[in-house]
């Protein structure tokens, strides 16, 4: 059954989200999900800085007389260098920096982490993944054929993320994540929960080929509940209490620390450079920059127009493209022909193989329910 | 297209890595018919004057090389012992260079070097142009590039000096004379100018 | 003006990176070819690769790894490890390094450094000489295969041999300093300075661009290599790849002469 093309009037997420929902003017229900649930309770101006005055506060007393009172993931980014910046310089906080290395790092984010790290006279942690480990857990993921082929990559992100609170005991868990640049969502269809275990273990038993020894794993039975509830671990998203413009987060950073900007959001991994940009567009027609742009829209940083232009070029570079196609299959050890064959072979998505969906569904509808999340991922 | 000669002396894959990736077409020549026709000329060399100019008349690239560049004009670059082979003699050998550009090969002088280790000219060094060039437009002459050589091209005119390069003396670290250049440094291990100089040839 | 030649040295352990202390406790460090890759996009001088396990296991060199690191390099690459034979120096060379290094198998046969350079010119053979203070009168001398045999030839000795034999480039690779990062021992590195006249190139014990800094000063035309100051960073140790940029290159050699 072939759905009819249609695209927000007022965001510009499309029909290749195929879950999407249009009112009668045509807006999609991501633009209504954040007009109705998130924006009448995302305040940066008094509201929100006294919240964060409270915030810092318990995170400070939390921390007293230990080394550190809450922890920061650096990818590189700009939402996590531009929070590490605020946390550290305006808000006085004492964060364990740490860096998951999962065998993509670009020069560009190498060099961001490092200016950082230098200027603000920081010490970083690092995981290094295995990657004999990562590269099997990715092209397992190749073959099972899902969209979400990501999961390698941000799994051992999250699950080093919470060995680094346990083993500090680390309350508060510092998150660049931010309602200005990401309100609207990847939808799941696209990418799918990075935490469902079920999956995982499903897509490895019938793929991967090399026995997980040190890969970080993590059940989000043990983060959201166990963590959270039991140790009282939580994420704070301080860049959503206080007016965050992208594009002067990241003139700021350049003036002050000589960072470099990224040509898309999550480039400063050859690997999501490649999924991203490439990827699950020509395989799938999923286009995240759609999901950026929206969010972007809404909140008002950037012009429909603006972002219907820029759709129109792809989302790789032709020129550089067959030279990232020949890195990515020589580092995952196969042909490009193989990786080809991965590239046009049928499409399966996370509902084709096991799933806890319905338990996340669950959750998540809890979790708004009782307050503590406001949009629902879908 | 860009013709890169084999005739078993230099790093070809290098020079063919660096056009893939500028996504300029090239094709590697193993055979000497497979120069005619052929738009650029790339000539590498490494070792010895004496045996690389041996290679090249055993391999029969010297008579197709002579109608290419002398009659027909072709552009032809030259690198490292490749340019050095461009000249008409050597003091390191006996036989006698292509002498597409006037000039002897010498060795640098010890006696100008003051710390060790004195010889082969080894890393990365400046050079200074005299004058414009297309094969150097865009070029860091402070960065330079990377050398490693113990012989230098003594130019017999001066104005086929197109830069230099300081190493106990001064001496040609490039040259060119209508469509024959050639160059005593590594563009293929030179970074972003190397990369550079290599797109330029090829738009020459 | 010439400049020192500043250069990553790199060792891979069952296919991987890793930093190791006085040639022991190897630490993962991550994938070899991604950080090649960084290497070059930060336009190190040059990079030197070195296989721990080949000679240890009495294997070649990895000819599939070789190819993929050297496609990655704009700068002169070189790879050692597990090297025995003028076959194999030639296919490395072949593939796209510009240098081989050998240390185990120049020790055992000397003559072998003549062969080779033979086929691939001069200029490409690198001899990695493993040294380590040892003996009642604390004489320095090499080990082979990885630190882990003691060959009691003296490093004086081993000198004189090379001189006569003419290499391309000296790699002195100080075991006892290897991972330290508390500087370099430059009365090792004298010593081979004042015997040969040939490139050289010094290793272990780098802790700061300020030790590279005194490596320059005092030598003036010097290969400085390191390897924990390139990968590691602050007091925990942290993974991640780093090189001084144009500007602190710059400073670096403002000083020599």
């Amino acid at each position: 059954m072939n759905v009819q093309y249609q695209i927000c009037t007022n965001c510009v997420m499309d029909t290749t989200d195929s879950r999407i929902i249009f009112d009668k003017d045509g807006v999609c229900d991501h633009c209504n999900d954040y007009y109705t649930n998130v924006q009448p309770n995302w305040h940066t101006d008094e509201r929100g800085k006294a919240e964060m005055v409270k915030l810092v506060e318990k995170i400070k007393k939390d921390g007293e007389g230990r080394d550190f009172d809450c922890l920061l993931g650096m990818s590189g980014g700009v939402d996590s260098s531009y929070l590490l910046h605020l946390a550290v310089k305006e808000l006085g906080l004492r964060p364990l920096v740490f860096h998951v290395d999962g065998g993509w790092n670009s020069e560009l984010a190498v060099h961001n982490i490092q200016v950082m790290i230098d200027k603000l006279g920081l010490d970083l942690y690092t995981e290094v993944i295995n990657w004999e480990e990562m590269k099997d857990f990715q092209l397992a993921f190749f073959k099972s054929g899902v969209p979400h082929i990501d999961i390698p990559q941000d799994h051992a992100f999250i699950a080093t993320l919470y060995n680094f609170a346990d083993k500090y005991k680390i309350k508060y868990i510092l998150n660049g994540g931010n309602i200005s640049t990401e309100c609207v969502r990847n939808p799941m269809e696209w990418l799918y929960y990075g935490t469902d275990m079920a999956q995982l273990k499903d897509i490895m038993k019938k793929f991967s080929t090399v026995e997980m020894k040190t890969y970080p794993f993590s059940s989000i039975l043990r983060h959201k509940f166990y963590l959270r509830y039991l140790k009282g671990v939580q994420v704070v998203k301080p860049l959503n209490y206080m007016p965050y413009i992208k594009e002067d987060a990241l003139e700021f950073l350049s003036k002050e620390y000589g960072w470099t900007p990224y040509p898309q959001k999550h480039f400063e991994s050859r690997f999501t450079k490649f999924f991203e940009g490439y990827w699950l567009p020509e395989r799938f027609g999923f286009d995240t920059r759609r999901v950026q742009f929206s969010s972007l829209i809404l909140t008002g940083q950037m012009k429909r127009e603006d972002a219907l232009k820029k759709l129109e070029l792809p989302a790789y570079n032709p020129e550089t493209i067959d030279e990232e196609f020949d890195y990515i299959s020589t580092k995952l050890g196969i042909t490009t022909d193989e990786l080809r064959s991965y590239l046009t072979m049928p499409k399966k998505f996370y509902w084709d193989y096991k799933n806890y969906e319905s338990v996340f569904n669950l959750g998540a509808k809890v979790l708004k329910f009782i307050g503590v999340e406001r949009s629902i991922k879908r | 297209m860009i013709t890169i000669i084999d005739y078993g002396s230099g790093n070809i894959n290098s020079i063919g890595n660096i056009y893939k990736n500028l996504k300029i077409p090239f094709k590697i020549a193993g055979t000497p018919n497979e120069v005619t026709g052929a738009e650029k000329l790339f000539l590498p060399g490494v070792g010895a004057f004496d045996e690389t100019i041996s290679k090249l008349d055993e391999t029969g690239f010297r008579t197709v090389l002579d109608e290419e560049v002398l009659v027909n004009k072709v552009p032809i670059l030259g690198i490292c012992v490749g340019m050095q082979i461009l000249a008409e003699s050597s003091e390191e050998g006996i036989l006698p260079g292509l002498g597409y550009i006037k000039g002897k090969v010498r060795k640098l002088d010890e006696a100008l070097l003051t710390d060790k280790p004195k010889l082969p000219h080894l890393g990365w060094n400046s050079i200074s142009l005299s004058g414009s060039n297309a094969l150097f437009e865009n070029i860091d002459p402070k960065v330079g590039f990377y050398f490693l050589h113990t012989y230098y091209f003594d130019c017999s005119n001066i104005d086929d000096v197109v830069s230099n390069t300081f190493y106990g003396q001064t001496f040609a670290s490039a040259v060119s004379r209508e469509n024959v250049y050639g160059v005593q440094f590594h563009p293929e291990k030179s970074h972003r100018n190397g990369i550079q100089l290599l797109h330029n040839f090829a738009k020459i | 003006m010439l400049r020192s030649r500043i250069i990553p040295c790199l060792l891979v352990h069952k296919k991987g990176l890793v930093k190791t202390t006085e040639f022991k406790d190897p630490k993962y460090v991550g994938d070899p070819i991604n950080a090649v890759k960084i290497f070059n996009e930060k336009e190190a001088d040059e990079l030197m690769v070195l296989d721990i396990d080949a000679s240890v296991e009495g294997r070649g060199p990895d000819f599939e790894l070789i190819r993929n690191l050297a496609i990655e390099c704009r700068m002169p690459f070189c790879y050692g490890g597990g090297i025995t034979s003028v076959v194999e120096a030639k296919k490395i060379i072949g593939l796209g390094a510009e240098k081989i290094a050998i240390s185990s198998a120049a020790i055992n046969n000397p003559l072998l450094i003549k062969e080779i350079a033979k086929a691939v010119g001069t200029q490409s053979v690198v001899v990695v000489l493993d040294v380590k203070k040892k003996g009642l009168l604390g004489d320095y001398e090499i080990y082979i295969h990885n630190g882990k045999e003691r060959t009691g030839i003296k490093f004086k000795e081993i000198l004189k041999t090379l001189n006569e034999i003419g290499v391309g480039e000296l790699v002195i690779n100080s075991i006892d300093d290897d991972g330290k990062m508390t500087g370099y021992n430059f009365k090792l590195f004298d010593i081979a300075r004042n015997a040969v006249d040939f490139p050289m190139t010094i290793l272990g014990g780098v802790g700061s661009l300020d030790d590279i800094q005194t490596a320059i000063n005092r030598y003036k035309t010097i290969g400085t290599a390191a390897g924990s100051l390139f990968v590691f960073k602050g007091k925990y140790k942290a993974v991640l790849i780093n090189y001084p940029n144009r500007e602190e290159r710059n400073k670096l050699y403002q000083l020599q002469r």
